[in-house]
């Protein structure tokens, strides 16, 4: 049980090797020498926590740190590609991000800690397949694709259709690595906003991360589309798609957002927490912030053109 | 188990290590090197005792392999004494009594050196932010907060 592991606080983490490949090939052949004994480290901020609570144990560890080429935020072709071994600092900081998906900006610079942010990476974050992940939420709303490569092929995953359960996604990180994750550069027309509730500013868990991304047309006062994007409010990242719904080619009014609000709320099933509130809470709080939400992403949008 | 040869510079001084596969940098760094200022805390990345500068970040140096490390620069609060004299930041921590009990103080003045480097005049925002990754429990946050931002005016334009 869980109590019982942590009262059981070793100094020492146990596994028996550790390697640091130069390329995905090596690092595959690595997972298939192993047969799911070796786990991939990049950031290592979820994976050593893990490994000390006795959630896994790995015999062998993967450093893909080493890896050249997979460091880097590129622009290509209005694409934004985020390598597997960008950090969240990275991100936070990154003038390209900032333009072109503030979002994931707002999201990674409100994550752990600066020491956390320095050492964890944004694919590593969404492959933890956690619901509230400051980064997977607005990657979410962002309408972001996972690439995976494993020994037989290499395929790309929607981030719609990637996560299964809490802490499971369709990436077998005993024999895949994710490559890349990469979305469309938001359009001129295009604004995002993501805004985190949680006790303390730093190092603690959010009680609700929520991201949107609004397109309008500012003339004739209408959104074109809206995506918004929850979490942790069911067992993975949620869409709000009916709330989504409601805004398609509407009339941008205080109403039509309200009634989208209450619509997300509905969507959204959080679970009482001790750690994060009550439910009901929680409900009237994802009303709230996707209403503040969707008015700063529209604030966003007048203040480029104005 | 195979011991693994591993080199890094701590401190501005080679050190050539022979660790096991599984040892944390916090590990080597205060058992192999007996360098003892950075504090195995929570040994979850919560607390931030143990931050170290790595390659000009500030880390949390428990949820790191030490062979991770091989080949980086490694900045601990030993390093920030140059030739007998404290760092500025120290000697201001010292003045305004910006320490109690003296445990998150390592990773406190990294923090804040790593923030000094990268931006010489913070504001208390940023200062804040830079050091919300290391906990206090004895509440001195405050003061804490009011000397980096002393040594920043201090040493503000000069290398720290």
């Amino acid at each position: 049980m869980r109590l019982e592991s942590s009262l059981v606080w070793p100094k020492r983490l146990h596994w028996e090797k550790y390697f640091r490949p130069r390329t995905i090939p090596e690092a595959l052949k690595i997972l298939e020498e192993f047969q799911g004994k070796a786990r991939l480290l990049a950031g290592g901020t979820d994976l050593i926590p893990q490994i000390r609570n006795r959630e896994t144990e790995p015999k062998v560890l993967v450093d893909i740190t080493r890896i050249s080429g997979l460091g880097e935020i590129k622009l290509e072709e209005g694409v934004i590609k985020i390598g597997a071994l960008v950090t969240h600092a990275q991100v936070a900081e990154s003038p390209l991000i900032r333009e072109n998906a503030l979002a994931l900006s707002e999201g990674a610079s409100q994550l752990g800690s600066p020491q956390i942010r320095n050492l964890g990476t944004v694919a590593g974050n969404v492959v933890s397949g956690q619901p509230g992940a400051d980064t997977t939420v607005p990657l979410l709303a962002l309408d972001a694709n996972v690439k995976v490569i494993s020994k037989e092929k290499e395929q790309t995953i929607p981030l719609t259709d990637f996560f299964l359960d809490t802490g499971k996604t369709r990436v077998d990180s005993t024999r895949e690595i994710v490559t890349e994750v990469f979305f469309p550069a938001l359009a001129k027309n295009e604004s995002s906003v993501s805004l985190r509730l949680a006790r303390r500013k730093s190092l603690a868990l959010p009680i609700l991360n929520v991201s949107v991304v609004v397109s309008a047309d500012a003339k004739q006062k209408k959104f074109n589309h809206v995506k918004i994007a929850l979490g942790p409010v069911a067992p993975t990242p949620l869409r709000a798609r009916e709330a989504e719904g409601i805004l398609t080619s509407s009339p941008i009014t205080d109403g039509v957002i309200k009634e989208a609000a209450r619509k997300a709320a509905q969507e959204a099933n959080p679970r009482t927490s001790l750690l994060r509130g009550s439910g009901e809470y929680r409900k009237e709080m994802v009303k709230n912030l996707v209403e503040r939400a969707i008015h700063q992403a529209l604030e966003r949008l007048e203040a480029r053109h104005g | 188990m195979v011991k693994e040869k591993i080199q890094f510079e701590v401190n501005g001084k080679q050190v050539f290590l022979e660790v096991d596969p599984d040892e944390l940098l916090i590990d080597v760094l205060r058992d192999h090197l007996d360098l003892k200022g950075a504090k195995a805390g929570c040994r979850a990345g919560e607390c931030g005792a143990c931050s170290v500068i790595l390659n000009d970040k500030v880390v949390t140096s428990c949820l790191i392999p030490a062979i991770k490390a091989d080949g980086g620069r490694i900045t601990t609060v030993e390093g920030l004494e140059k030739d007998g004299q404290l760092h500025p930041l120290q000697k201001i921590f010292v003045e305004k009594g910006a320490i109690q009990c003296g445990f998150c103080t390592p990773g406190m003045l990294l923090s804040a050196k790593n923030l000094l480097d990268q931006n010489p005049a913070p504001t208390i925002q940023q200062i804040k932010t830079a050091v919300s990754g290391v906990l206090c429990r004895c509440t001195g946050y405050q003061k804490i907060v009011g000397a980096i931002y002393s040594a920043s005016k201090a040493i503000s334009g000069k290398e720290v």
